[in-house]
């Protein structure tokens, strides 16, 4: 299956060659979900990021003891990035990830192979920060947004 | 490469906590979308941010379709 069309089409990997999306496809590890899967885990270490190919899923933060029901804070559909603060910070995953849909498939995205890549070569490591940064502050307007 | 609509979407008047997604068109006023396994239908459209690249960035206000 040829992933460039794909990753195109995902703004993590705007500005991108076609030659180094050919590298980043060779990364990628499809892996499907039914409703209900759980994709990440809060409070587990991550070494992985997604890209959402097809499908939905929720993303619960964790809570702390005694303040009510995990809710979903976004619900992330087509194009979207699960895990992709795990490549920033090397944190434990900041909030559990559930499939809603049948399928859902993601691309999954090994950070340290990922890491090595975006090292070697710059004007992709570069690009890729610069679309992580935009895409995180993307996902802060949008709670900002559901909240007004 | 056609643009692509990074669109954020906001439900109206219930606890939904609203959708990112990628679409190949830009929604309108009026349209109906489906996030997840529920329909919507989009009550304002406007630009959350610039345009970079083939990207394009948009904010839309939903209500249930259910509702109309």
């Amino acid at each position: 299956m040829d992933l460039v069309p794909l990753l195109q089409k995902v703004e993590l990997f705007d500005g991108l060659t076609p030659h180094e999306l050919q590298e980043v496809a060779a990364l990628c590890a499809e892996q499907v979900y039914h409703p209900g899967d759980t994709v990440t885990r809060q409070g587990e270490p991550g070494s992985e990021m997604y890209v959402i190919c097809e499908g939905w899923v929720e993303v619960i933060p964790g809570m702390p003891p005694g303040s009510g029901t995990p809710r979903a804070v976004v619900n992330l559909g087509r194009g979207q990035l699960i895990g992709e603060m795990t490549l920033v910070d090397y944190g434990p995953r900041s909030a559990s990830v559930r499939a809603l849909s049948e399928p859902t498939i993601v691309q999954a995205i090994d950070r340290e192979r990922f890491t090595e890549l975006c090292e070697q070569d710059y004007h992709l490591g570069y690009l890729v920060m610069r679309n992580m940064a935009a895409d995180l502050s993307f996902k802060l307007r949008h709670r900002n947004l559901t909240g007004r | 490469m056609a643009p692509v609509y990074k669109v954020s979407y906001v439900v109206a008047g219930e606890e939904h906590p609203g959708a990112i997604l990628n679409a190949d068109q830009p929604p309108r006023v009026g349209d109906q979308v489906t996030l997840g396994n529920r329909r919507f239908v989009v009550l304002e459209v406007v630009d959350l941010l610039p345009a970079r690249g083939e990207f394009r960035f948009l904010h839309a206000t939903l209500r249930p379709a259910a509702s109309t």
